[in-house]
């Protein structure tokens, strides 16, 4: 009985969606006047280059035009590791667990995962510091940089992320964005505001305040990433507690 | 460029099709899965496909006619008018970590389940009640 | 320095990122810190009312960007009123918890504080926001603190209703995700103000679907009927501080972001019908839930969700005087209700009883906090020297105003329900009788303070409610007013 009532739910959903979705066409330009902004969309994407000397007009509105939203988001990121940490493992608690489950891996991974691991970091750190300029950002970068890291946490049992460096960084990085914007708030009356001397269109340093604030992204991401890897990682299911 | 722009008006119903309704089916198939499967862990792959559905409507619908990438690079200063709706793109971003971060901590719990009843079959976990 | 409402999520922030360095250097940090921060607010929402009251409304812009362009964040005397009372509770639920569970390690403790705080900073956030988008950021951050916190206690049953909570939340966040897209496609813009303004130019399937999308996922947070499922487990699991922090400070927010929506954001006919019968059938289920109850913080949480249920009918109903009296009801759930957990959880401390049985005899162990559960109590029901006596009575009156007689009868019966399971558990502590056991916990000060203070005030705005209703009435007005919202915001543009 109940599988049918999920069923027609389910098939309400989807005619719904479908009958919505046909009233908006595919591919149609709804971003409004693009000289004289009416819709959000033509006024980023008239502004990101005009005042903002930002290429990546993707990268303008995370970090400058919506950046409140990306503050709340990082957040949401630390606040799942702290939950993450809190739910599964709790160091003064299950000193059991201290063991992460690896495989045993052989000697060609073992000496690739070496090789690869410093250039899968430095691509990580290309990506966000160039976000401004193209696809990529600070997002990007820390996920790129959390592979390199779960790399080396299933190939060598004995690799260690270095624990204390990484709150600090996380901690540091995460204050770091919140007082970039408290200086925008101080200097110019405006959260996160960004300076007004912004550099040229498609130069590294260019943008203001955007790629800065993008590199803090990147480093929190990273090591919050990483952090939530070696926390999984680290607990042996099946065994009671 | 032209050809690209000819072939889409001509087989542009297709390709509606296509986006719109991968995006849907693939809500539908995590709905299906959240909501009638009995293994914990197809039930987060389920919520991650819902989650995968609405990120990828979000992105068909900032899509503008050939439109390219909104990025100003060297020799697109001007190119304004020719770029795709980048709010949608912004947005899914913030959707993509948010749904990450759930997704981290539904594993979690299941892993604290499976630890506590050795299953993840979730009839034989309901000991409290809907 | 000037105080401005970003301070109200910013302060917060800053204290979380860290609290896991400050803790390294001070053992007990994490436990100071998130009260300085929680005063800290309590401060700025004062000053800030002040400012509100005399101004109208106070518009923040973020990162420069006028609105609509940018995030602004928007006290109005309504929102002020709420993230008021929001930063009150967390200050006192923090003073409560303050010596919670001593016995955890210095780490834990850490895991808890910043989650319990960022979850009162994220519920001001969805109050005080003025962007759409912003608001789905700051219900996932509650989201996310919610279910961490439900689970905390990592026995079986706290994963379960952890997990439970979270498979309807992200639901939920899916569907508030499809709104979100199908208004910013039709309106081209983020903004609440001039989503407001252009609403009317979208065609009316779009918007139906839209608003649906939004009842269902905002019907979740805001733990209305059938919806509300994940409720009385996640209240029963949680830790005290948190069940208590889910009655006065996330369910608030969740009332206010359906609220917000449905009296802002739509035009849509027949909006206050809904609203008036899903909250009454909500609260009918609830409290009909509650009297067969055998658990205690199971028995709170249902008749929290019965509580919201009749706040929605007075948001329902709609003339001023029935929202000023949603208004007032909510204060008053948000006060009561968590003083009821804070009590309540006293008593499951003493006896190692989580159900009702443990009730048994308490006044004797603990005179005072027996006290205060049935002060706490007889104000929820809504005897008159109490400030629950009020709320109820003008949400009455606004349903005789209305006519509505049969809504009438339906509160007065619910009334009933109530009287019967919190007589119930106030007999069990007076007379039922009491097998001896060994001594008792006695609440520490702290805990007393916050208690007492609660009581206090459910006292005094039971005798002097015009104390608070001058207040109450203009965040009423703000509610009501929309045109006046839309102008304000985008009139500075």
């Amino acid at each position: 009985m109940k599988r049918y009532i999920i069923f027609l739910f389910i098939a309400v959903l989807g005619w719904t969606l479908a009958q919505t979705f046909r009233a908006i066409p595919f591919g149609a330009d709804r971003r409004g006047n693009l000289d004289q902004p009416d819709r959000v969309a033509a006024f980023y994407l008239k502004e990101s280059p005009e005042t903002l000397q930002t290429a990546n007009s993707i990268t303008a509105i995370v970090v400058n035009f919506r950046g409140f939203d990306t503050l709340g988001e990082v957040t949401v990121l630390f606040l799942a590791a702290t939950g993450l940490a809190s739910i599964l493992y709790r160091k003064e608690e299950d000193d059991e667990t201290e063991e992460r489950i690896t495989l045993i891996s052989s000697s060609l991974v073992r000496t690739g995962a070496k090789i690869l691991f410093p250039l899968i970091l430095l691509l990580g750190i290309y990506v966000f510091i160039h976000g401004h300029l193209t696809p990529g950002g600070g997002f990007q970068g820390g996920a790129i940089i959390a592979t390199g890291f779960l790399l080396m946490l299933i190939t060598y049992k004995r690799f260690d992320t270095n624990h204390n460096l990484m709150v600090w960084l996380e901690s540091l990085a995460g204050l770091a964005f919140v007082a970039t914007g408290l200086y925008g708030l101080f200097t110019y009356g405006s959260f996160l505001q960004n300076t007004h001397s912004v550099g040229t269109l498609n130069d590294l340093i260019s943008g203001g305040l955007i790629p800065l604030i993008y590199i803090f992204i990147g480093i929190k991401v990273g090591t919050e990433l990483t952090n939530i890897l070696d926390i999984l990682l680290k607990i042996k299911p099946g065994k009671q507690s | 460029m032209n050809e690209f722009n000819e072939l889409f008006i001509k087989y542009k119903d297709l390709i509606t099709l296509a986006v719109y309704g991968t995006a849907i089916m693939l809500i539908i198939i995590g709905l299906y899965a959240v909501l009638l499967k009995k293994h914990l862990v197809k039930i987060v792959i389920g919520l991650s496909i819902i989650d995968a559905g609405v990120h990828l409507l979000f992105v068909a619908v900032g899509y503008i006619q050939t439109g390219t990438a909104p990025i100003f690079s060297p020799g697109y200063e001007n190119a304004a008018d020719k770029m795709v709706d980048p709010v949608p793109q912004a947005l899914v971003l913030t959707a993509i970590v948010i749904g990450f971060a759930v997704t981290a901590l539904a594993l979690s719990l299941v892993i604290r389940l499976y630890k506590h009843h050795h299953t993840a079959n979730i009839e034989q976990i309901k000991s409290l009640k809907w | 320095m000037v105080i401005s409402p970003v301070h109200y999520i910013v302060a917060p922030l800053l204290a979380a990122f860290a609290i896991p360095l400050l803790s390294k250097i001070y053992k007990d940090a994490a436990r100071v810190v998130p009260g300085i921060v929680l005063f800290y607010n309590v401060i700025i929402s004062f000053v800030l009312m002040k400012q509100v009251l005399k101004q109208g409304m106070i518009n923040e812009v973020i990162a420069g960007w006028q609105p609509p362009w940018g995030i602004n964040l928007v006290l109005t005397p309504f929102t002020g009123f709420l993230a008021a009372m929001i930063s009150v509770m967390g200050f006192i639920i923090w003073l409560y918890g303050f010596r919670f569970k001593r016995t955890l390690k210095g780490g834990v403790v850490k895991y808890y504080e910043i989650l319990q705080m960022m979850m009162i900073a994220g519920s001001i956030g969805v109050i005080i926001t003025g962007d759409l988008f912003n608001m789905f950021v700051f219900i996932e951050i509650v989201g996310i603190t919610a279910y961490s916190l439900t689970a905390f206690y990592r026995d079986r049953n706290g994963a379960e209703a952890g997990f439970k909570y979270l498979l309807l939340g992200s639901l939920a966040s899916t569907f508030l995700l499809l709104a979100i897209l199908l208004i910013y496609t039709q309106t081209g813009t983020l903004n609440m103000a001039q989503i407001a303004e252009r609403m009317p130019e979208v065609s009316s399937g779009i918007k139906i679907t839209a608003l649906v999308f939004f009842l269902i996922a905002l019907g979740i947070e805001a733990e209305m009927f059938p919806l509300n499922g994940w409720a009385p487990d996640a209240y029963e699991q949680a830790p005290s501080p948190t069940s208590a922090t889910f009655a006065a400070v996330v369910s608030i927010a969740g009332v206010y972001a359906l609220v917000r929506i449905l009296f802002t954001l739509f035009d849509v006919a027949g909006v206050h019908q809904y609203l008036i019968v899903m909250g009454f059938v909500t609260m009918l289920v609830a409290e009909i839930a509650a009297v067969s109850q055998k658990n205690l913080k199971r028995m709170l949480a249902y008749s929290s969700i019965g509580q919201v249920g009749l706040v929605l009918i007075a948001f329902g109903v709609g003339s001023p005087l029935a929202v000023f009296g949603a208004l007032f009801l909510m204060l008053n759930h948000a006060v009561i209700k968590s003083l009821l957990f804070m009590t309540g959880s006293y008593f499951i401390y003493n006896s190692g009883e989580k159900r009702l049985e443990g009730l048994n005899g308490m006044h004797k162990r603990l005179p005072y906090v027996s006290a205060l559960f049935s002060l706490a109590a007889f104000a929820i029901i809504g005897f008159p020297p109490f400030s629950g006596f009020w709320s109820k009575f003008y949400i009455l009156i606004a349903a005789s105003d209305q006519k509505m007689i049969f809504l009438i009868i339906g509160i007065l019966l619910v009334t009933i329900i109530e009287l019967v399971y919190y007589l119930r558990s106030v007999g069990r502590i007076y007379f039922a009788k009491e097998e001896m056991q060994d001594i008792a916990h006695k609440p520490s000060v702290n805990a007393l303070i916050a208690m007492s203070f609660l009581a206090l005030f459910i006292i005094i705005i039971g005798i002097y409610p015009d104390i608070i209703t001058g207040y109450i009435n203009q965040a009423a007005a703000a509610l009501l007013d929309k045109t006046h919202y839309v102008q304000q915001i985008l009139g500075s543009k």
